[in-house]
C-alpha cells in the first residue's frame, strides 16, 4: 500500500479521488492525527477562498457589461435633438463603425482610458470624472451640465453638449452627453442619489465645426448600446426635460 | 438558433461566474470588470468558433485566462510591481470593508505568480476538476496538481496558518 502523500491529500479535499482511494484516506485519517490536521488545513483554505470570492456571484453586474450582451437591434433612437439650419444629411453623419469598439485592443485601450480619464482631466484642474467606490461619477462642468443644461436650449460654446434624456424602466433618469473639449468623450449618465453615475464613457471623435449639434444616431456604438439597453418608451421632449430638471432629475 | 445568439445567451448566464473568476485573477473589482469586458468582446467576436457540443464555460474561461495573460504582458512587470500591501489597500478601497481574513486572502492571492493564481482561480474558486482546468490551461493534469500544491503552500504561508 502506498503511503498517503500530499498530492493524495490534496486530491482528497478537492474530490478528485475515486471512491476506493477516498475510503483508504478516510481510514488513515481516523488513525493519524497529523494527516487529519493537514486535511483540515486544506479544507479551511478551500472554504476561505469560496467565502472570499463567492459573494461576487450575488453582486449586481455592471450595466456596461450586460449592455454588451443585448441583441444588436437597430438603434431605437433616431431623434434629432436640435435641428440645425443645415441640410438634414449634414446633421446625420454616419456613426463610426461598430467593429472598432469591439476590437479587443481598442476596447482594452478604452477601458484603460476610462480609468485614466479622471486623472487626465483632474490634472488639468478641470476634473470631469470622479471615481467613487470604483465607479465613475460626473464631476465639475460635466456634473453641472447634466444638472442644468437642456438639450432644447443648446449652447454651442458650452464644453458639454447634452443629447437625449429619458427615464429607464427602473425609473431612473439618464442623459447622453458629449464632451467637446479634448479628450473628447461621449457617454451616458444616470442620476442616482450619489450623483450622475457614468455607466458608459466612450471616446468620441471631436466634433467638427458646425457638427456640434449631434443627432442621437451619431452616438458612439457603446453609448448607443447602453441607451438601447435602458430606454423604455420615449425620450423626453423639451417640456418633459424641463420638468425633470425642475424635479431634480428624480 | 444562430451560434452568436447561443453564445450571447450563454454569456448572460455565465456573467456572474465569469466576474468571480476575473476577480480571483485580477484582484481589484475595477480591473476584474475591465477584464470581463475584454472577454465578452472576444467571445462575441469569436462566437463562430464555439462548437455547441463543447461546454461554454470552459471555452470562455480559456478566453478569460488568455486575456488576463495578455494584460499582464501589456503591463510588463506588473505582477512583481504589485506589492501585496497595495493589493490589499486597493481591495479595501474598492467597496464595502472586507473582513480581515478576506483582505489577507486577497493579498496572498496577489502575491501568487500568474501560473499559480490561475490554477487556484479555476480549481478552488470556480470548482473545475483537475482535468477541466488542464484543458482550459492547455497543460498536463500533473502540471495542474503540482502548481496547485505549490500555490496552496504559498497561500497558507501568507495566511500564517501553516502549522
Amino acid at each position: 500500500m502506498n503511503p498517503i502523500d500530499d498530492d493524495t491529500l490534496q486530491a482528497y479535499v478537492d474530490g478528485e479521488l475515486d471512491p476506493a482511494e477516498a475510503a483508504r484516506v478516510d481510514a488513515a485519517l481516523a488513525q493519524d492525527e497529523v494527516l487529519a490536521r493537514r486535511v483540515r488545513q486544506l479544507q479551511a483554505l478551500n472554504t476561505q477562498l469560496r467565502a472570499a470570492f463567492d459573494p461576487v456571484l450575488d453582486e449586481p453586474v455592471p450595466a456596461r457589461l450586460t449592455a454588451m450582451l443585448q441583441p444588436r437591434a437597430t438603434p431605437a433612437v433616431t431623434l434629432t435633438v436640435v435641428q440645425g439650419g443645415r441640410d438634414a444629411n449634414a446633421g446625420r453623419r454616419r456613426a463610426p463603425p461598430r467593429r472598432r469598439w469591439l476590437m479587443p485592443g481598442a476596447a482594452l485601450a478604452a477601458s484603460v482610458a476610462l480609468l485614466a480619464v479622471g486623472l487626465w482631466w483632474g490634472r488639468a484642474g478641470n476634473e470631469l470624472v470622479r471615481m467613487r467606490n470604483g465607479e465613475p461619477y460626473a464631476a465639475g462642468v460635466l456634473g453641472r451640465a447634466l444638472d442644468q443644461a437642456l438639450a432644447s436650449e443648446p449652447d454651442a460654446h458650452a464644453p458639454v453638449a447634452i443629447g437625449l434624456s429619458f427615464r429607464t424602466a427602473d425609473g431612473q433618469i439618464c442623459r447622453t452627453f458629449t464632451v467637446r473639449t479634448p479628450p473628447a468623450r461621449a457617454g451616458l449618465a444616470c442620476h442616482t442619489v450619489a450623483g450622475w453615475e457614468l455607466p458608459v464613457l466612450s471616446p468620441s471623435a471631436p466634433a467638427e465645426t458646425g457638427e456640434l449639434r449631434q443627432a442621437a444616431s451619431s452616438l458612439p456604438p457603446a453609448v448607443q448600446a447602453a441607451v438601447d439597453a435602458r430606454l423604455r418608451g420615449n425620450v423626453f421632449d423639451a417640456q418633459q426635460e424641463r420638468a425633470a430638471r425642475a424635479a431634480g432629475w428624480r | 438558433m444562430h451560434s452568436s445568439d447561443a453564445v450571447r445567451e450563454g454569456l448572460i448566464a455565465l456573467l456572474p461566474r465569469l466576474r468571480r473568476l476575473a476577480r480571483a485573477l485580477a484582484g481589484q473589482a475595477a480591473d476584474a470588470d475591465d477584464l470581463v469586458q475584454v472577454v465578452l468582446e472576444r467571445a462575441l467576436a469569436r462566437s463562430a468558433q464555439w462548437r455547441p457540443d463543447a461546454a461554454l464555460d470552459k471555452w470562455v474561461f480559456a478566453i478569460a485566462r488568455n486575456a488576463w495573460r495578455d494584460e499582464l504582458r501589456a503591463r510588463g512587470r506588473a505582477q512583481h510591481l504589485f506589492a501585496p500591501e497595495e493589493a490589499g489597500e486597493a481591495v479595501a478601497d474598492g467597496g464595502a470593508a472586507l473582513p480581515v481574513q478576506q483582505l489577507e486572502l486577497a493579498q496572498a492571492m496577489a502575491a501568487l505568480p500568474p501560473d499559480h493564481r490561475e490554477v487556484v482561480a479555476l480549481v478552488l474558486v470556480e470548482g473545475l476538476s483537475y482535468d477541466e482546468a488542464a484543458t482550459v490551461l492547455d497543460v498536463p493534469v500533473g502540471t495542474v496538481t503540482s502548481r496547485l500544491a505549490r500555490a496552496r503552500a504559498t497561500l497558507q504561508a501568507h495566511l500564517g496558518n501553516d502549522a
